[in-house]
């Protein structure tokens, strides 16, 4: 099961192969509308520069998502650890004392 | 420098058979010296203008895209080491972080595209016009612009790799020390970019001549 964060890294990274490849690709063969009557050089420059343009601005929108998503889950602690330490302040103080000789043979 | 030390080794006086042996070895020296500039000269010249320019053009198309993802493989594996060990104690960083690992992959993009538009310069022409100045030109343009990029985007992707690593194990300390290290880690990203756009302008000017006899 992949977790949020991996399922839009992995969006992202195919999305920034597969736009300047097909921009590239687009420019090449004469699918874009108004490229019909450019020059070789001109062509070049022009698929060059928007493909790269493309991959900075993949690079921006991740970012952005990045940044606004770590700000709104930052403050949920872990249910399963709250009930855990909620549960330990409220047992019986001689349980604590029989945990303290194995962890003092642990430290030699 | 030589007749100096031919004079000195005739004014011994007697010729002893080492002096003769040292005079006869400096003249063959001299004579070897002055063939072998002559021959140097125009054997390597020659041997340049006769490499063939396709050879230089598919040369360059390699390098741009194998060095640029050797740049963007040294920079994601330092700061993907990293930013794992950094994420036992402290897992929040690892969703902001791994904007580090897109820097890195931007770069070995950047060597695909560049392989790209350099694979559909070349054209192939009649091979009495493989060693024109228009097709040696063009040859050492796509040449040159494989070799901008590659190196350009070895560097940022090793740049990038290194402040990334710095960065997740600083987040991990301390959650905003990110965005000030981000800021750096656009100007390292950025020359990359230099690199793509002067290899992009350069090889826009390769025009082999054309194929009219």
């Amino acid at each position: 099961m992949m977790s949020r964060v991996i399922k839009k890294f992995f969006v992202a990274s195919m999305i920034m192969w597969m736009a300047p490849v097909a921009i590239l690709y687009g420019f090449n063969n004469h699918i874009f509308p108004g490229t019909g009557q450019l020059s070789s050089s001109s062509q070049t420059l022009m698929s060059g520069f928007l493909a790269v343009v493309s991959v900075n601005l993949v690079i921006v929108l991740y970012i952005i998502m990045a940044m606004k998503e770590t700000g709104s889950s930052e403050h949920q602690p872990d249910p399963a650890f709250l009930a855990e330490a909620n549960a330990s302040i409220k047992q019986p103080s001689n349980m604590t004392t029989n945990d303290d000789t194995p962890a003092r043979e642990k430290v030699e | 420098m030589l007749y100096t030390i031919c004079q000195s080794v005739r004014n011994q006086g007697s010729y002893s058979p080492i002096s003769c042996g040292l005079w006869v070895a400096l003249h063959q020296l001299r004579l070897l010296y002055s063939s072998l500039s002559a021959a140097m000269a125009s054997s390597w010249s020659r041997a340049l203008t006769q490499v063939s320019p396709y050879t230089f053009a598919s040369v360059g198309i390699a390098i741009s895209i194998g060095v640029s993802v050797l740049g963007a493989a040294w920079g994601i594996y330092i700061t993907g080491s990293s930013l794992i060990g950094a994420a036992i104690k402290a897992p929040r960083i690892t969703s902001k972080n791994l904007i580090s690992v897109i820097f890195c992959e931007a770069v070995a993009i950047y060597g695909v595209i560049v392989a790209i538009i350099l694979q559909t310069k070349l054209e192939s022409v009649p091979a009495s016009k493989i060693y024109d100045p228009e097709s040696l030109r063009a040859g050492y343009a796509i040449f040159a612009s494989g070799i901008i990029v590659g190196f350009a985007n070895l560097m940022c992707g090793l740049c990038v790799g290194i402040i990334g690593s710095s960065c997740a194990l600083s987040d991990a300390q301390n959650s905003t020390l990110f965005v000030k290290i981000l800021v750096i880690e656009i100007f390292g990203s950025a020359l990359g970019l230099f690199g793509v756009i002067v290899g992009i302008i350069m090889s826009s000017q390769a025009t082999w001549p054309a194929k009219t006899t």
